[in-house]
């Protein structure tokens, strides 16, 4: 049975109607996985050499044993956030022949395939045959494998135990990640006790006494079976599709609602945001880049045309997040929009003023960046100009470009659907046009930072100015493509 | 009102639309009938420029519908879930929908209290999304939005289809009170007892072709349950032209 529940898994795979994924775009996203497993493996092999540089005075394998307890505590933390639960998939099977074990086994093992579990044995198992093995034999170091498979086991079960329960309940979830957080803190802040000690006091004994491994295996075991249980005891379609039954309210933006048809657009679109889990989190996403210029202002050394960058995305990043795969959000009701008595160039309008109101808001909010100095402020309102001027345009023309649909309500982290080549080519004006147009002036003028600064000001304000010139060309550009458009919304 | 000519669609070289003359007058109650695959779905996205056709034209009150924006002003329709917004609550949606109409909240909120009847207590007040909403309910509003949009022209696909017995013949009751008023009505459906019940006329597809155009008598509905039970002789048409030659014979008096 299992086979065939494989066998199904991989058609659904191959004959997903909209895998959101062309060939470039997995061009790209394969050199970006290997490039990450080429670091892991990197890491991997010189970790006894990372590991002495970091704690020059201990021994290798001290360091090491005390490192991989913070490495799972850590791992846990990663997993609750971006391991996805294998749930839905089983809805065509519940009805049929078929027990109930084997269905729920097929769940537990499924989730079992997680980069997570691949990446420790990358990045532990060279120091083990390297170190441990030279120094204390093959069967110690087959014993030290085995013990980290068995927490990599136990770890897997319960962030998705831990997830399974919070989809019933939010703060579940919000209480495991501050207890892990508190783990962490009372180590690293409070000092009152040391999670490397622990970790080396474990790993170190297992090295003089194997059968220490059973602890994990044990922890293992027990954390498969409750997980296992806890499906078994929920495989009915309400709990498995995680229905919230919240009571959903009206809302009404006052503000909005004075501008008209624009205005009820824009307060649509707000809802969409937040409702919806997908732009929900690119949303929060933006909010963490808000922090993006700690990174790099810090540095006394960092060169101002650095600072475009930083202050380009920090107060656009919601633009270039979010308008990447417009006007794939509104996949769902986009024949409504189309037959509606929305006007394109309102339907437009709408998009620039949502823009600007998320920009404005984070150029305000980016304002305590004057610590920095005033320079900084000056370059972010440059480039904030430069966001609403030049980027929501270039935004808005690969819009109309763009036929994937978005599924709403999957989770932004890793998730590539509705990717394609759009968003691969957006990148490029994006990135390269401020710097075409600053890099020449700011030689021209003797490498005056003020004369590149302005010529993209005026850029930006130009480009402001004839937003309506850039709707008109736009609804133009858009009515050519309207039938691709709607027919790449609709296959799903 | 419409006027269709030469219409056709193409997909994967099968013809899947191919009307070559069909005019519907204002104040007309048109009735579509045809099995899974006939084409309804694809003509009605023709009529609404949702989707382009290889050739042929629509056009309503004389303005070509493909690149128009007058019609949609008038045409009022709902063909799936698709046209809903379905992270708004109803009545979100609702407010929304008659504030492109030029109508005020007061003005909504009359008009959803002439509609609690049809809502049967399902949808305004429950404090769900559209999206949470059964397919049921989700048509309930999208038929609601129609009408709040006091259209000329009102065009659905197959309202009949998984909503309550009750509320089917409240439905049936709304458009013909919709059409007593000038409304021009053009439905889909499977039901064969409804649509002529609600309808004048008949247009009966076919593998893309309207092999029947006729009106509505005591006699209509045991005819089209004559040609179902039966079902439509399997033929296939691709872009060049028929591949059996086995073309059923329209009978030109019907076929006006």
């Amino acid at each position: 049975m299992t086979s065939t529940f494989i066998r199904h898994e991989l058609k659904a795979f191959w004959r997903a109607r909209n895998p959101g994924k062309s060939i470039a775009v997995q061009v790209v996203l394969g050199l970006f996985i290997l490039y990450l497993l080429a670091c892991a493996i990197g890491a991997g092999i010189f970790l006894d050499t990372l590991l002495k540089h970091n704690f020059p005075q201990d021994n290798v394998i001290v360091s090491f044993a005390g490192v991989l307890l913070l490495y799972y505590l850590f791992e846990l933390l990663s997993r609750m956030q971006l391991q996805e639960l294998p749930t839905l998939r089983v809805q065509p099977y519940l009805q049929l022949a078929i027990k109930r074990d084997t269905l729920v086994r097929y769940l537990s093992l499924t989730a079992m395939l997680s980069f997570f579990n691949v990446l420790p044995l990358i990045l532990f198992i060279p120091f083990i045959i390297k170190v441990i093995a030279v120094k204390y034999g093959g069967a110690t170091a087959a014993v030290f494998i085995f013990a980290l498979l068995c927490i990599g086991f136990f770890n897997n079960y319960l962030a998705l135990y831990i997830k399974r329960k919070a989809s019933f309940n939010g703060w579940v979830l919000s209480i495991a990640s501050i207890s892990l957080m508190l783990i962490a803190a009372g180590d690293f802040k409070f000092h009152l006790y040391s999670i490397r000690a622990f970790s080396y006091t474990y790993f170190g004994s297992l090295i003089t006494n194997p059968a220490l491994v059973l602890v994990p295996l044990v922890l293992g075991i027990a954390m498969y079976y409750l997980n296992f249980l806890y499906i078994k005891d929920n495989l009915y379609l309400e709990t498995l599709t995680k229905h919230k039954t919240l009571k959903r309210s009206t809302t009404e933006f006052p503000l909005l609602n004075r501008l008209g048809l624009v205005g009820d657009l824009v307060g649509n679109e707000i809802k969409l945001i937040l409702r919806n889990k997908r732009p929900s989190s690119a949303l929060k996403a933006s909010v963490f880049f808000l922090f993006y210029g700690l990174i790099f202002y810090k540095n006394p050394h960092m060169p101002q045309a650095m600072k475009i960058f930083v202050g380009m995305f920090m107060s656009g990043i919601f633009i270039i997040s979010y308008g990447q795969y417009m006007y794939g959000w509104q996949a769902g009701q986009f024949d409504g929009i189309l037959v509606s008595r929305v006007n394109f160039k309102d339907f437009l309008r709408a998009k620039y003023l949502l823009f600007t109101m998320v920009s404005t808001a984070a150029f305000i909010l980016i304002t305590p960046y004057a610590y920095f100095g005033w320079k900084v402020v000056l370059i972010h309102f440059v480039m904030y100009l430069w966001n609403l001027g030049v980027n929501t345009t270039i935004v808005l023309y690969f819009a109309n470009r763009n036929e994937k649909a978005i599924a709403l309500s999957k989770g932004a982290a890793f998730n590539w659907q509705g990717t394609g080549v759009t968003q691969l080519l957006l990148s490029i004006p994006l990135l390269l046009i401020p710097y075409a147009v600053y890099i020449p002036v700011y030689f021209i003028a003797g490498r005056s930072v003020n004369a590149g600064l302005a010529a993209l000001a005026i850029i930006a304000v130009i480009a402001i100015a004839l937003r309506n010139f850039w709707i008109d060309k736009l609804a133009a550009d858009f009515n050519k493509r309207k039938y691709k458009v709607a027919e790449g919304f609709r296959t799903k | 009102m419409i006027e269709i000519k030469d219409l056709k669609k193409v997909y994967n070289n099968v013809l899947v639309v191919n009307v070559p003359q069909l005019s519907i007058r204002q104040g007309e109650s048109v009735g579509l009938v045809g099995n899974n695959g006939a084409g309804k779905t694809t003509l009605f996205r023709m009529m609404l420029d949702l989707i382009r056709p290889e050739s042929g034209s629509v056009t309503s009150k004389g303005e070509n519908v493909a690149g128009g924006e007058t019609w949609k002003t008038y045409t009022a329709s709902y063909l799936d879930e698709g046209f809903l917004i379905d992270y708004l609550t109803p009545e979100e949606y609702f407010y929304f929908i008659g504030g492109l109409y030029g109508k005020n909240r007061t003005d909504v909120d009359a008009f959803l209290a002439s509609m609690s009847d049809f809502f049967a207590g399902e949808i305004i007040g429950k404090g769900k999304y559209i999206r949470d909403l059964s397919k049921g309910n989700q048509a309930k509003v999208g038929v609601a939005s129609c009408m709040l949009q006091d259209s000329e022209l009102l065009m659905l696909d197959e309202p009949f289809a998984n909503i309550d017995p009750t509320t089917q013949f409240r439905l049936k009751n709304m458009l013909k009170e919709a059409n007593s008023k000038g409304v021009t009505t053009l439905v889909s459906s499977h039901d064969l007892n409804h649509i002529t019940d609600v309808c004048d006329r008949i247009l009966l597809m076919e593998k893309g072709r309207i092999i029947k155009d006729i009106a509505t008598t005591s006699s209509t509905l045991e005819e089209l349950e004559q040609y179902f039970a039966i079902g439509p002789q399997a033929i296939t048409e691709t872009a060049e032209g028929p591949i059996e030659s086995s073309t059923p014979a329209i009978d030109p008096e019907e076929n006006h």
